[in-house]
């Protein structure tokens, strides 16, 4: 229809609202976490390629300030992500118990944290045994 | 009047016939603990301005005809308080990421066709004489869609939801809301139908789950949760698809 007003779109939409800035956040940490994926698995690479040598010659070259300030933040960014698409499981995936639907709060807990703690410790004891 | 007993109001104008862009005029309004942003406006059309053209109904956070930007935030003004405001002044503007069509007033066409789009009504295959009754339906089947079921498409969550915003090919929080209520409906046989046209193009995903949609929700529907599920349905019937004939992949069990 002639004469509306069509009021234009913001590029910088993501800084009108805190949830829009969080969601940002969110999708920005998948860099992160791919990132140390790459890491992981040239560090596989080098294991199986080179061996015991090239594998500890790999890990010096990565050890570095710099280095172990950019596994801290993938860290942070890793842990970030993993926390916020726990918190949204219960919101994709509920769970209902006859008529009632499973609190949200234990839903991430049954879908989420209960088996990452689980599956983490299986793999400490198996690295530690 | 005494100063300390006003409010005042920042109001987009906009008049079509006389103004190429919009305009923000103030008013000064009489301050009342009981009163809502909607009471505020209704007394500057009544009492100052009797051109201020605005959306109204029920006034009870039922009929969904009053979402307006209140200080940037999408908000039923029946709803929202003066008291939670003052003293500082108020700005409100018609919901973002719809055209105006004047002052506060927005197109609803869009939303109109999209909500259609979705068919938010049961359909059947096979419908029973009402001789046979009604079509009964456990507590358990109707907890699975109830909380979907209260939307009142006031439009405040495509406010919220920047993709309603930049991507027209997208439903919309409550458009796909609506129709997962209708798809998680014992009774319903119709969600292969509404699958057909969630599944095209972005019309559902568009959505990045954001989830701003469920935040400014006023009756706690949760779109941005509905969406989701909707989608995993809908990928699951599209993998269905390449076994199984087309018809024959939907079925609501006793849980729904």
């Amino acid at each position: 229809m002639s004469g509306q007003y069509h009021r234009s779109h913001r590029w910088a939409w993501f800084f009108e609202r805190p949830g829009y800035l969080l969601f940002m956040v969110r999708e920005l940490t998948c860099f992160f976490v791919g990132g140390y994926l790459v890491v992981l698995l040239v560090t596989l690479g080098k294991l199986a390629g080179g061996g015991e040598t090239a594998l500890v010659e790999w890990l010096a070259s990565v050890s570095g300030p710099w280095w172990l300030t950019a596994h801290l933040v993938a860290l942070v960014a890793a842990v970030w992500h993993t926390v916020t698409w726990f918190g949204a499981v219960p919101q994709a995936m509920p769970i209902y118990l006859g008529e009632n639907r499973l609190p949200a709060p234990i839903a991430a807990i049954v879908m989420g944290y209960g088996p990452w703690l689980t599956v983490t410790a299986v793999i400490l004891w198996w690295v530690l045994r | 009047m005494d100063v300390k007993d006003t409010v005042m109001l920042e109001i987009f104008r906009y008049h079509p016939e006389t103004d190429s862009e919009p305009r923000f005029q103030s008013y000064e309004v009489p301050y009342n603990e009981d009163w809502v942003v909607l009471d505020a406006i209704n007394w500057i059309k009544d009492h100052v301005d009797g051109s201020l053209t605005h959306r109204w109904s029920c006034r009870m956070g039922v009929c969904g005809s009053c979402g307006m930007m209140v200080n940037g935030e999408p908000k039923l003004t029946c709803a929202a308080f003066l008291k939670d405001y003052y003293p500082f002044g108020i700005k409100v503007e018609p919901l973002v990421n719809f055209a105006v069509e004047r002052d506060l007033v927005v197109d609803m066409d869009g939303f109109m066709d999209k909500l259609q789009e979705v068919k938010p009504y049961i359909i059947r295959d096979d419908v029973n004489d009402t001789s046979e009754g009604e079509y009964r339906q456990s507590p358990a089947q109707l907890a699975q869609y109830k909380q979907y079921s209260m939307c009142i498409n006031c439009m405040l969550c495509y406010a919220a939801c920047p993709v309603a915003g930049h991507e027209d090919e997208f439903l919309g929080p409550a458009a796909l809301a609506l129709g997962h209520r209708y798809n998680k409906d014992s009774r319903d046989q119709g969600q292969a139908e509404r699958l057909d046209v969630m599944l095209a193009g972005e019309a559902i995903w568009g959505c990045t789950f954001v989830g701003e949609c469920t935040v400014v929700c006023p009756k706690h529907v949760d779109p941005a949760g509905a969406i989701q599920q909707a989608k995993a349905m809908a990928a699951q019937e599209y993998f269905k698809g390449f076994v199984m004939p087309k018809g024959t992949g939907v079925s609501k069990g006793a849980d729904g």
